[in-house]
Protein backbone atom coordinates (compact mmCIF):
# COMPACT_ATOMS: atom_id res chain seq x y z
CA UNK A 1 0.00 0.00 0.00
CA UNK A 2 1.24 3.30 -0.84
CA UNK A 3 -0.29 5.18 1.91
CA UNK A 4 -1.81 4.20 4.83
CA UNK A 5 -4.06 5.70 7.59
CA UNK A 6 -5.22 4.61 10.91
CA UNK A 7 -7.11 6.00 13.35
CA UNK A 8 -6.27 9.26 12.05
CA UNK A 9 -8.08 12.17 14.20
CA UNK A 10 -7.97 15.91 14.46
CA UNK A 11 -9.66 17.92 16.15
CA UNK A 12 -10.49 21.61 16.65
CA UNK A 13 -11.31 22.66 20.33
CA UNK A 14 -13.98 19.77 21.13
CA UNK A 15 -14.72 19.29 17.78
CA UNK A 16 -13.38 16.33 15.67
CA UNK A 17 -12.89 17.51 12.03
CA UNK A 18 -10.86 14.03 11.05
CA UNK A 19 -12.67 11.36 13.31
CA UNK A 20 -10.68 8.03 13.59
CA UNK A 21 -10.50 7.42 9.65
CA UNK A 22 -8.98 4.16 8.55
CA UNK A 23 -7.65 4.09 4.98
CA UNK A 24 -5.44 2.39 2.64
CA UNK A 25 -4.79 3.84 -0.38
CA UNK A 26 -2.76 1.44 -3.56
CA UNK A 27 0.07 2.69 -5.47
CA UNK A 28 -0.48 3.93 -8.57
CA UNK A 29 -4.21 4.76 -7.57
CA UNK A 30 -5.54 7.81 -8.31
CA UNK A 31 -8.23 8.31 -5.32
CA UNK A 32 -10.60 11.14 -5.01
CA UNK A 33 -11.57 12.14 -1.81
CA UNK A 34 -15.35 13.91 -1.76
CA UNK A 35 -17.55 15.21 0.66
CA UNK A 36 -19.81 18.30 1.42
CA UNK A 37 -17.73 21.42 2.68
CA UNK A 38 -16.89 21.12 6.19
CA UNK A 39 -16.62 17.33 5.56
CA UNK A 40 -13.05 17.56 6.56
CA UNK A 41 -11.68 16.40 3.75
CA UNK A 42 -9.04 19.40 3.00
CA UNK A 43 -7.94 18.63 6.57
CA UNK A 44 -7.11 14.92 5.82
CA UNK A 45 -5.02 16.49 2.60
CA UNK A 46 -3.03 18.31 5.00
CA UNK A 47 -2.15 15.48 7.75
CA UNK A 48 -1.02 13.29 5.12
CA UNK A 49 0.98 16.29 3.82
CA UNK A 50 1.91 16.56 7.37
CA UNK A 51 1.00 20.38 7.13
CA UNK A 52 -1.67 19.76 9.97
CA UNK A 53 -0.62 17.60 13.23
CA UNK A 54 -3.28 14.99 14.09
CA UNK A 55 -4.21 14.77 17.37
CA UNK A 56 -4.08 10.68 17.07
CA UNK A 57 -3.50 8.23 14.85
CA UNK A 58 -0.50 7.07 12.09
CA UNK A 59 0.18 8.57 8.87
CA UNK A 60 2.57 5.62 6.92
CA UNK A 61 3.81 6.20 3.62
CA UNK A 62 5.22 3.42 1.42
CA UNK A 63 5.74 1.58 4.31
CA UNK A 64 7.54 4.69 6.59
CA UNK A 65 6.33 6.04 9.58
CA UNK A 66 5.92 10.00 8.51
CA UNK A 67 3.44 10.88 11.37
CA UNK A 68 6.36 12.50 12.78
CA UNK A 69 8.15 14.00 10.19
CA UNK A 70 8.19 17.43 9.28
CA UNK A 71 6.39 18.31 5.78
CA UNK A 72 9.82 19.05 3.94
CA UNK A 73 11.04 15.49 4.53
CA UNK A 74 8.25 13.64 3.62
CA UNK A 75 8.64 14.03 -0.66
CA UNK A 76 4.67 15.08 -1.06
CA UNK A 77 3.63 17.44 -4.02
CA UNK A 78 0.66 19.24 -2.82
CA UNK A 79 -1.04 21.47 -5.22
CA UNK A 80 -2.82 24.31 -3.32
CA UNK A 81 -6.80 25.22 -3.85
CA UNK A 82 -5.58 28.66 -4.95
CA UNK A 83 -2.48 27.05 -6.80
CA UNK A 84 0.08 28.87 -4.11
CA UNK A 85 2.37 30.38 -6.93
CA UNK A 86 5.73 32.47 -5.93
CA UNK A 87 4.32 35.71 -6.91
CA UNK A 88 7.39 37.00 -7.47
CA UNK A 89 9.27 33.87 -9.60
CA UNK A 90 8.82 33.14 -13.23
CA UNK A 91 7.41 30.28 -14.20
CA UNK A 92 10.45 28.31 -14.46
CA UNK A 93 12.07 29.19 -11.26
CA UNK A 94 8.24 28.80 -9.72
CA UNK A 95 8.58 24.87 -11.00
CA UNK A 96 12.68 24.33 -10.37
CA UNK A 97 12.33 25.85 -6.42
CA UNK A 98 12.20 22.39 -5.25
CA UNK A 99 14.86 21.27 -7.71
CA UNK A 100 17.27 24.48 -6.04
CA UNK A 101 16.24 23.15 -2.68
CA UNK A 102 17.83 20.41 -3.40
CA UNK A 103 20.79 21.31 -4.47
CA UNK A 104 20.70 20.29 -7.59
CA UNK A 105 23.23 20.93 -10.38
CA UNK A 106 22.25 23.99 -12.80
CA UNK A 107 22.05 21.75 -15.67
CA UNK A 108 19.55 19.26 -14.02
CA UNK A 109 17.50 21.72 -13.20
CA UNK A 110 16.92 23.39 -16.28
CA UNK A 111 16.54 20.21 -18.45
CA UNK A 112 14.25 19.01 -15.80
CA UNK A 113 12.01 22.38 -16.02
CA UNK A 114 11.86 22.01 -20.00
CA UNK A 115 10.88 18.72 -19.59
CA UNK A 116 7.79 19.51 -16.97
CA UNK A 117 7.11 22.84 -18.78
CA UNK A 118 6.62 20.34 -21.84
CA UNK A 119 4.60 17.86 -19.68
CA UNK A 120 2.00 20.74 -18.83
CA UNK A 121 2.23 22.80 -21.95
CA UNK A 122 3.25 25.84 -20.72
CA UNK A 123 5.92 26.05 -23.68
CA UNK A 124 6.75 29.49 -24.66
CA UNK A 125 5.18 30.48 -20.81
CA UNK A 126 8.81 29.97 -18.92
CA UNK A 127 9.51 33.43 -18.36
CA UNK A 128 6.40 34.83 -17.33
CA UNK A 129 4.77 35.78 -13.90
CA UNK A 130 2.02 34.12 -12.15
CA UNK A 131 0.27 37.56 -12.81
CA UNK A 132 0.59 37.07 -16.53
CA UNK A 133 -1.28 32.93 -16.28
CA UNK A 134 -4.70 32.49 -17.02
CA UNK A 135 -6.39 30.31 -13.94
CA UNK A 136 -5.45 27.31 -15.86
CA UNK A 137 -2.40 27.98 -16.78
CA UNK A 138 -1.75 28.46 -12.78
CA UNK A 139 -2.77 25.34 -11.96
CA UNK A 140 -0.53 23.67 -14.46
CA UNK A 141 2.72 25.54 -13.47
CA UNK A 142 1.44 24.45 -9.63
CA UNK A 143 1.24 20.84 -10.75
CA UNK A 144 4.83 21.08 -12.45
CA UNK A 145 6.45 22.53 -9.40
CA UNK A 146 5.00 19.50 -7.51
CA UNK A 147 5.98 17.20 -9.76
CA UNK A 148 9.37 18.42 -10.41
CA UNK A 149 10.19 16.76 -6.96
CA UNK A 150 9.40 13.26 -8.12
CA UNK A 151 6.97 12.89 -5.25
CA UNK A 152 6.01 9.61 -3.96
CA UNK A 153 2.33 10.95 -3.05
CA UNK A 154 0.45 13.62 -5.08
CA UNK A 155 -1.75 15.45 -3.39
CA UNK A 156 -4.70 17.65 -5.30
CA UNK A 157 -6.81 20.16 -2.77
CA UNK A 158 -9.44 21.12 -4.97
CA UNK A 159 -7.58 20.93 -8.19
CA UNK A 160 -10.70 22.51 -10.36
CA UNK A 161 -12.57 24.56 -8.14
CA UNK A 162 -11.25 28.25 -9.02
CA UNK A 163 -11.79 27.77 -12.48
CA UNK A 164 -14.36 28.47 -14.80
CA UNK A 165 -16.74 25.26 -16.32
CA UNK A 166 -14.99 24.90 -19.80
CA UNK A 167 -11.38 24.83 -18.69
CA UNK A 168 -12.50 22.44 -15.64
CA UNK A 169 -14.03 20.31 -17.91
CA UNK A 170 -10.61 19.99 -20.06
CA UNK A 171 -8.10 19.84 -16.96
CA UNK A 172 -9.75 17.46 -15.31
CA UNK A 173 -9.44 15.07 -18.64
CA UNK A 174 -5.98 16.40 -18.76
CA UNK A 175 -5.42 15.59 -15.36
CA UNK A 176 -6.51 12.02 -16.02
CA UNK A 177 -4.35 11.42 -18.80
CA UNK A 178 -1.31 12.96 -17.04
CA UNK A 179 -1.93 10.73 -14.40
CA UNK A 180 -2.17 7.54 -16.47
CA UNK A 181 1.06 8.96 -17.76
CA UNK A 182 3.26 8.89 -14.90
CA UNK A 183 1.44 6.89 -12.96
CA UNK A 184 2.49 8.57 -9.13
CA UNK A 185 -0.34 7.98 -6.22
CA UNK A 186 -2.84 10.76 -6.35
CA UNK A 187 -5.56 12.22 -4.12
CA UNK A 188 -7.36 14.72 -4.63
CA UNK A 189 -9.82 16.12 -2.61
CA UNK A 190 -13.86 17.69 -4.29
CA UNK A 191 -16.92 18.64 -3.41
CA UNK A 192 -18.19 17.53 -6.83
CA UNK A 193 -19.49 14.31 -7.33
CA UNK A 194 -19.77 14.01 -11.29
CA UNK A 195 -15.65 15.02 -11.21
CA UNK A 196 -15.23 12.71 -8.64
CA UNK A 197 -16.43 10.23 -10.56
CA UNK A 198 -14.73 11.14 -13.85
CA UNK A 199 -11.41 11.28 -12.40
CA UNK A 200 -10.71 8.64 -10.04
CA UNK A 201 -10.67 5.18 -10.03
CA UNK A 202 -11.35 4.86 -6.17
CA UNK A 203 -13.49 7.01 -4.40
CA UNK A 204 -13.85 8.06 -0.32
CA UNK A 205 -16.72 9.51 0.57
CA UNK A 206 -16.53 11.77 3.65
CA UNK A 207 -19.03 13.09 5.99
CA UNK A 208 -18.91 14.89 9.22
CA UNK A 209 -14.61 14.22 9.11
CA UNK A 210 -15.43 10.53 9.00
CA UNK A 211 -15.28 7.92 5.93
CA UNK A 212 -18.62 6.76 4.66
CA UNK A 213 -17.68 4.76 2.02
CA UNK A 214 -14.39 3.47 0.17
CA UNK A 215 -14.35 1.74 -3.31
CA UNK A 216 -14.64 1.88 -6.69
CA UNK A 217 -17.01 4.98 -8.23
CA UNK A 218 -19.34 2.45 -9.85
CA UNK A 219 -19.24 0.26 -7.25
CA UNK A 220 -20.26 3.12 -5.05
CA UNK A 221 -22.91 4.44 -7.49
CA UNK A 222 -25.02 1.05 -7.38
CA UNK A 223 -24.02 -0.11 -4.22
CA UNK A 224 -23.93 2.61 -1.77
CA UNK A 225 -23.41 1.75 1.87
CA UNK A 226 -25.66 4.64 3.56
CA UNK A 227 -28.59 6.80 3.18
CA UNK A 228 -25.64 9.51 3.07
CA UNK A 229 -23.53 7.85 -0.04
CA UNK A 230 -26.51 7.19 -2.26
CA UNK A 231 -28.04 11.12 -1.96
CA UNK A 232 -24.31 12.46 -2.19
CA UNK A 233 -23.47 10.38 -5.26
CA UNK A 234 -26.58 11.60 -7.49
CA UNK A 235 -29.96 13.19 -7.70
CA UNK A 236 -32.20 11.07 -5.56
CA UNK A 237 -36.34 11.81 -5.22
CA UNK A 238 -38.89 10.05 -3.33
CA UNK A 239 -41.05 7.31 -4.78
CA UNK A 240 -43.22 5.43 -2.75
CA UNK A 241 -41.64 6.35 0.62
CA UNK A 242 -38.09 5.71 -0.21
CA UNK A 243 -35.37 7.00 -2.32
CA UNK A 244 -34.80 6.46 -5.83
CA UNK A 245 -32.49 8.02 -8.43
CA UNK A 246 -34.91 9.55 -10.56
CA UNK A 247 -33.06 8.16 -13.71
CA UNK A 248 -34.15 4.82 -12.17
CA UNK A 249 -38.05 5.74 -12.44
CA UNK A 250 -40.04 6.41 -15.89
CA UNK A 251 -43.27 7.61 -17.65
CA UNK A 252 -45.98 5.40 -18.93
CA UNK A 253 -49.52 6.26 -20.66
CA UNK A 254 -52.12 6.07 -17.93
CA UNK A 255 -53.64 2.61 -16.43
CA UNK A 256 -50.92 0.26 -17.80
CA UNK A 257 -51.26 -0.92 -13.62
CA UNK A 258 -48.65 1.65 -12.75
CA UNK A 259 -49.62 4.47 -10.31
CA UNK A 260 -51.32 7.58 -11.64
CA UNK A 261 -50.66 11.16 -11.43
CA UNK A 262 -50.32 14.62 -13.30
CA UNK A 263 -47.54 16.32 -15.20
CA UNK A 264 -46.29 18.98 -12.69
CA UNK A 265 -43.65 20.73 -14.51
CA UNK A 266 -41.09 19.89 -17.26
CA UNK A 267 -37.72 21.27 -17.14
CA UNK A 268 -35.88 20.43 -20.59
CA UNK A 269 -32.31 20.50 -20.49
CA UNK A 270 -30.80 19.74 -23.59
CA UNK A 271 -30.72 16.08 -23.82
CA UNK A 272 -32.14 15.44 -20.91
CA UNK A 273 -35.83 16.39 -19.27
CA UNK A 274 -36.76 16.68 -15.88
CA UNK A 275 -40.48 15.60 -15.23
CA UNK A 276 -42.25 16.52 -11.58
CA UNK A 277 -45.07 14.06 -11.03
CA UNK A 278 -47.83 15.11 -8.52
CA UNK A 279 -49.43 11.66 -7.08
CA UNK A 280 -52.51 10.96 -5.54
CA UNK A 281 -50.89 10.74 -1.92
CA UNK A 282 -49.47 14.44 -2.35
CA UNK A 283 -45.95 12.98 -3.13
CA UNK A 284 -44.51 14.84 -6.15
CA UNK A 285 -41.61 12.60 -7.12
CA UNK A 286 -39.67 13.72 -10.52
CA UNK A 287 -38.30 12.08 -13.41
CA UNK A 288 -35.16 11.59 -15.75
CA UNK A 289 -35.69 10.88 -18.85
CA UNK A 290 -33.98 11.48 -22.47
CA UNK A 291 -35.68 14.35 -24.86
CA UNK A 292 -36.39 11.01 -27.39
CA UNK A 293 -37.93 9.19 -24.33
CA UNK A 294 -40.21 12.30 -23.54
CA UNK A 295 -41.39 12.66 -27.19
CA UNK A 296 -43.01 9.95 -27.94
CA UNK A 297 -44.54 9.95 -24.58
CA UNK A 298 -45.99 13.10 -26.25
CA UNK A 299 -47.41 14.53 -22.91
CA UNK A 300 -47.18 18.01 -21.25
CA UNK A 301 -48.12 20.04 -17.89
CA UNK A 302 -51.20 18.61 -17.13
CA UNK A 303 -51.01 15.33 -18.82
CA UNK A 304 -52.25 12.72 -16.93
CA UNK A 305 -49.67 10.01 -16.50
CA UNK A 306 -48.19 6.65 -14.73
CA UNK A 307 -45.24 6.31 -13.17
CA UNK A 308 -43.43 2.92 -12.35
CA UNK A 309 -39.92 1.95 -11.87
CA UNK A 310 -37.52 0.81 -14.54
CA UNK A 311 -36.96 -2.93 -15.28
CA UNK B 1 -22.73 70.93 -11.76
CA UNK B 2 -21.60 68.62 -14.82
CA UNK B 3 -18.97 66.01 -14.16
CA UNK B 4 -15.87 68.07 -15.42
CA UNK B 5 -16.16 71.29 -13.23
CA UNK B 6 -17.13 68.71 -10.11
CA UNK B 7 -13.67 66.83 -10.94
CA UNK B 8 -11.77 70.15 -11.44
CA UNK B 9 -13.13 71.77 -8.24
CA UNK B 10 -12.70 68.67 -6.13
CA UNK B 11 -8.93 68.90 -7.52
CA UNK B 12 -9.04 72.41 -6.68
CA UNK B 13 -9.85 72.09 -3.03
CA UNK B 14 -7.27 68.94 -2.79
CA UNK B 15 -4.52 71.21 -3.97
CA UNK B 16 -5.33 74.13 -1.35
CA UNK B 17 -6.06 71.77 1.26
CA UNK B 18 -2.26 69.89 0.60
CA UNK B 19 -0.81 73.51 0.15
CA UNK B 20 -1.96 75.06 2.79
CA UNK B 21 -0.70 72.46 5.12
CA UNK B 22 2.60 70.96 3.26
CA UNK B 23 3.32 72.97 0.04
CA UNK B 24 3.32 76.51 1.78
CA UNK B 25 5.21 75.85 4.70
CA UNK B 26 7.74 73.27 2.99
CA UNK B 27 8.25 76.21 0.49
CA UNK B 28 9.20 79.14 3.09
CA UNK B 29 11.54 76.50 4.75
CA UNK B 30 13.14 76.51 1.36
CA UNK B 31 13.01 80.07 0.94
CA UNK B 32 13.90 80.83 4.07
CA UNK B 33 16.61 78.35 4.60
CA UNK B 34 18.36 79.95 1.43
CA UNK B 35 17.41 83.54 2.25
CA UNK B 36 21.21 84.41 2.83
CA UNK B 37 22.78 82.61 0.01
CA UNK B 38 23.75 79.41 -0.46
CA UNK B 39 26.58 80.17 1.36
CA UNK B 40 25.48 81.21 4.89
CA UNK B 41 23.17 78.00 4.49
CA UNK B 42 26.44 76.11 4.40
CA UNK B 43 28.06 77.77 7.11
CA UNK B 44 25.16 77.00 9.54
CA UNK B 45 24.70 73.08 8.51
CA UNK B 46 28.80 72.87 8.87
CA UNK B 47 28.73 74.61 12.45
CA UNK B 48 30.75 71.74 15.02
CA UNK B 49 27.23 71.70 17.05
CA UNK B 50 24.95 71.21 13.63
CA UNK B 51 26.95 68.47 12.93
CA UNK B 52 27.08 66.93 15.91
CA UNK B 53 23.67 66.81 16.29
CA UNK B 54 23.03 65.71 12.39
CA UNK B 55 25.83 62.79 13.26
CA UNK B 56 23.91 61.81 16.79
CA UNK B 57 20.42 61.52 14.98
CA UNK B 58 22.19 59.63 12.10
CA UNK B 59 24.08 56.71 15.13
CA UNK B 60 20.53 56.69 16.62
CA UNK B 61 18.74 55.93 13.51
CA UNK B 62 21.09 53.47 12.40
CA UNK B 63 20.43 51.65 15.50
CA UNK B 64 16.82 51.84 16.03
CA UNK B 65 15.59 51.87 12.47
CA UNK B 66 17.25 48.32 12.23
CA UNK B 67 16.34 47.10 15.66
CA UNK B 68 12.89 48.61 15.40
CA UNK B 69 12.63 46.44 11.67
CA UNK B 70 13.78 42.73 13.38
CA UNK B 71 11.22 43.66 15.83
CA UNK B 72 8.68 44.20 13.68
CA UNK B 73 8.76 41.61 11.00
CA UNK B 74 9.41 39.23 13.82
CA UNK B 75 6.41 40.45 15.54
CA UNK B 76 4.03 40.46 12.63
CA UNK B 77 5.46 36.70 11.36
CA UNK B 78 4.15 35.65 14.77
CA UNK B 79 0.99 37.41 15.08
CA UNK B 80 -0.04 36.57 11.40
CA UNK B 81 1.20 32.85 11.85
CA UNK B 82 0.23 32.23 15.48
CA UNK B 83 -2.89 32.28 17.23
CA UNK B 84 -1.75 31.88 20.98
CA UNK B 85 -3.33 33.53 24.02
CA UNK B 86 -2.51 37.31 24.76
CA UNK B 87 -2.14 38.01 20.89
CA UNK B 88 -4.39 40.78 21.03
CA UNK B 89 -2.89 41.92 24.45
CA UNK B 90 0.67 42.09 22.30
CA UNK B 91 -0.23 43.94 19.40
CA UNK B 92 -1.90 46.68 21.49
CA UNK B 93 1.37 46.73 23.58
CA UNK B 94 2.91 47.94 19.99
CA UNK B 95 0.24 50.62 19.83
CA UNK B 96 0.74 52.07 22.72
CA UNK B 97 3.98 54.32 22.40
CA UNK B 98 2.33 56.46 19.39
CA UNK B 99 -1.08 56.73 20.55
CA UNK B 100 0.00 58.49 23.57
CA UNK B 101 2.12 61.67 23.44
CA UNK B 102 5.39 61.38 23.14
CA UNK B 103 6.51 63.58 26.40
CA UNK B 104 4.55 61.11 28.38
CA UNK B 105 7.32 58.36 26.63
CA UNK B 106 9.94 60.84 28.01
CA UNK B 107 8.91 61.23 31.39
CA UNK B 108 7.47 57.42 31.98
CA UNK B 109 11.50 56.27 30.47
CA UNK B 110 12.48 58.97 33.59
CA UNK B 111 10.75 57.65 35.88
CA UNK B 112 11.55 53.57 35.13
CA UNK B 113 15.20 54.41 34.49
CA UNK B 114 16.03 57.37 37.23
CA UNK B 115 17.34 56.83 40.70
CA UNK B 116 13.59 57.19 41.48
CA UNK B 117 12.69 53.89 39.90
CA UNK B 118 14.19 50.36 41.65
CA UNK B 119 15.22 49.63 38.34
CA UNK B 120 16.97 53.14 37.46
CA UNK B 121 18.68 52.83 41.38
CA UNK B 122 19.51 48.96 40.70
CA UNK B 123 21.03 50.37 37.00
CA UNK B 124 23.22 53.13 38.86
CA UNK B 125 24.30 51.35 41.81
CA UNK B 126 26.31 49.03 38.81
CA UNK B 127 27.37 52.65 37.31
CA UNK B 128 25.09 52.08 34.41
CA UNK B 129 23.47 55.21 32.98
CA UNK B 130 21.03 55.69 30.55
CA UNK B 131 19.35 59.09 31.08
CA UNK B 132 21.27 61.64 29.47
CA UNK B 133 23.05 59.55 27.34
CA UNK B 134 22.70 58.17 23.85
CA UNK B 135 21.24 55.07 25.37
CA UNK B 136 18.11 57.07 26.71
CA UNK B 137 18.03 58.65 23.62
CA UNK B 138 18.20 55.54 21.50
CA UNK B 139 15.69 53.86 23.65
CA UNK B 140 13.02 56.26 23.55
CA UNK B 141 13.50 56.84 20.10
CA UNK B 142 12.82 52.65 19.67
CA UNK B 143 10.28 53.17 21.88
CA UNK B 144 8.05 56.31 19.91
CA UNK B 145 9.00 54.28 16.79
CA UNK B 146 7.99 50.80 17.35
CA UNK B 147 4.96 49.82 15.92
CA UNK B 148 5.60 51.26 12.34
CA UNK B 149 7.41 48.27 10.49
CA UNK B 150 4.77 45.87 12.83
CA UNK B 151 1.57 48.06 11.31
CA UNK B 152 2.90 48.48 7.80
CA UNK B 153 3.70 44.05 7.31
CA UNK B 154 1.00 42.69 9.36
CA UNK B 155 -2.00 43.09 7.04
CA UNK B 156 0.71 42.61 4.38
CA UNK B 157 1.28 38.94 5.70
CA UNK B 158 -2.36 37.86 6.75
CA UNK B 159 -3.72 39.25 3.16
CA UNK B 160 -0.50 36.94 1.30
CA UNK B 161 -1.84 33.72 3.73
CA UNK B 162 0.19 30.29 4.63
CA UNK B 163 -0.45 28.75 1.29
CA UNK B 164 3.16 29.73 -0.52
CA UNK B 165 5.39 29.19 2.95
CA UNK B 166 3.42 25.82 2.85
CA UNK B 167 4.04 25.36 -0.54
CA UNK B 168 7.96 25.56 0.60
CA UNK B 169 7.80 23.71 2.77
CA UNK B 170 6.43 20.54 1.11
CA UNK B 171 8.80 21.37 -1.62
CA UNK B 172 11.44 20.94 1.17
CA UNK B 173 12.51 24.07 1.62
CA UNK B 174 13.44 25.28 5.75
CA UNK B 175 12.38 27.95 7.76
CA UNK B 176 15.28 30.07 6.71
CA UNK B 177 14.78 29.86 2.67
CA UNK B 178 10.99 30.19 3.30
CA UNK B 179 11.47 32.86 5.39
CA UNK B 180 14.32 34.94 2.54
CA UNK B 181 13.18 33.40 -0.63
CA UNK B 182 9.18 33.25 -0.53
CA UNK B 183 7.99 35.54 2.57
CA UNK B 184 10.40 38.67 2.61
CA UNK B 185 9.37 39.14 -1.32
CA UNK B 186 5.94 38.54 -0.61
CA UNK B 187 5.58 41.67 1.85
CA UNK B 188 8.82 43.75 0.88
CA UNK B 189 6.39 47.07 0.26
CA UNK B 190 5.43 46.60 3.67
CA UNK B 191 8.95 46.41 4.99
CA UNK B 192 9.99 48.83 2.81
CA UNK B 193 6.53 51.06 3.97
CA UNK B 194 7.51 50.48 7.70
CA UNK B 195 11.35 51.19 7.42
CA UNK B 196 10.45 54.89 5.32
CA UNK B 197 7.97 55.54 8.47
CA UNK B 198 10.64 54.61 10.77
CA UNK B 199 13.15 56.40 10.00
CA UNK B 200 11.02 59.69 9.42
CA UNK B 201 9.81 59.10 12.96
CA UNK B 202 13.15 58.08 14.50
CA UNK B 203 15.25 61.19 12.60
CA UNK B 204 12.13 63.51 13.51
CA UNK B 205 11.55 62.84 17.59
CA UNK B 206 11.52 65.54 19.72
CA UNK B 207 9.51 65.17 22.66
CA UNK B 208 10.31 62.01 23.77
CA UNK B 209 14.07 62.63 23.26
CA UNK B 210 14.34 66.28 24.81
CA UNK B 211 12.79 64.79 28.28
CA UNK B 212 15.31 61.98 28.48
CA UNK B 213 18.55 63.63 26.91
CA UNK B 214 18.81 66.51 29.12
CA UNK B 215 19.82 68.64 26.34
CA UNK B 216 23.40 68.80 26.36
CA UNK B 217 24.78 71.05 23.12
CA UNK B 218 26.92 68.92 21.27
CA UNK B 219 26.63 65.78 23.15
CA UNK B 220 22.94 64.76 23.66
CA UNK B 221 21.16 66.70 21.27
CA UNK B 222 19.71 65.31 17.93
CA UNK B 223 18.92 67.36 15.07
CA UNK B 224 15.23 67.94 16.03
CA UNK B 225 16.38 69.35 19.56
CA UNK B 226 19.43 71.52 17.88
CA UNK B 227 16.63 73.27 15.47
CA UNK B 228 14.47 73.64 18.70
CA UNK B 229 17.21 75.44 20.69
CA UNK B 230 18.53 77.26 17.51
CA UNK B 231 14.81 78.97 17.05
CA UNK B 232 14.57 79.34 21.07
CA UNK B 233 17.16 79.92 22.34
CA UNK B 234 19.75 81.22 20.26
CA UNK B 235 17.24 83.69 17.91
CA UNK B 236 19.05 81.70 14.97
CA UNK B 237 16.44 81.79 12.76
CA UNK B 238 18.81 80.54 9.63
CA UNK B 239 20.62 77.89 11.71
CA UNK B 240 17.07 76.90 12.32
CA UNK B 241 15.55 76.59 8.90
CA UNK B 242 18.94 74.89 7.75
CA UNK B 243 18.51 72.67 10.09
CA UNK B 244 15.06 71.82 9.42
CA UNK B 245 15.60 71.69 5.41
CA UNK B 246 18.55 69.20 6.08
CA UNK B 247 16.09 67.20 8.17
CA UNK B 248 13.09 66.95 5.97
CA UNK B 249 15.14 66.48 2.69
CA UNK B 250 16.06 63.04 4.12
CA UNK B 251 12.78 62.01 4.88
CA UNK B 252 11.31 63.08 2.19
CA UNK B 253 13.91 61.86 0.20
CA UNK B 254 13.27 58.51 1.65
CA UNK B 255 9.85 58.31 0.46
CA UNK B 256 10.40 59.53 -2.90
CA UNK B 257 13.54 56.69 -3.56
CA UNK B 258 10.08 54.37 -1.74
CA UNK B 259 7.85 55.58 -4.44
CA UNK B 260 10.28 55.29 -7.54
CA UNK B 261 11.27 51.89 -6.58
CA UNK B 262 7.61 50.83 -6.17
CA UNK B 263 5.91 52.52 -9.87
CA UNK B 264 8.94 50.81 -11.67
CA UNK B 265 8.13 47.12 -9.83
CA UNK B 266 4.60 47.57 -10.67
CA UNK B 267 5.74 48.25 -14.86
CA UNK B 268 7.30 45.02 -14.39
CA UNK B 269 3.86 43.30 -13.40
CA UNK B 270 5.44 41.58 -10.61
CA UNK B 271 3.28 42.65 -7.91
CA UNK B 272 -0.19 42.52 -9.38
CA UNK B 273 -2.46 39.33 -9.33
Amino acid sequence: MSISLSHLTKRYGDDAVVDDVNVEIAEGSLTAVLGPSGSGKSTLLKLIAGLENPDEGRVVIEGDDVTDIDPRHRDIGFCFQHYAPFRHMNVARNIGFGLRVRKQPKNVIDAKVAELIELVRLDGKSKSFPAQLSGGERQRMALARALAIEPRVLLLDEPFGALDAQVRAELRQWVKELHQQIKVTTILVTHDQDEAMEVADQLLIMHEGRIEQAGEPTELYERPATEFVHRFLGPTTMFKGVSVRPHDLELVAPSEGAIEGTVQSVMELGFEVQATIALSDGSTPWVQMSRNEFRILNVGVGSAVSIRERI
Amino acid sequence: MNHTTRKWSLRLVVTLYLGLLVGLPVGYLFIEAFSHGFHAFWVEVTKPDAIAALKLSAEVALIAVPVNTLVGVGAALVLARRKFFGSRALTLAFDIPVAVSPIIIGVALVLAYSRIGWFGSWLSTHGIQILFSPVGIVMATMAVSLPYVLRSVLPVLIEVGKDQEDAARTLGAGAFRTFWQVTLPAIRWGVLYGVTLTIARTLGEFGAVLVVSGNITGKTQTLPIYIYDAWDQNYDTVGAFAGALVLASISIVALIILSTLRARERKLHVDLA
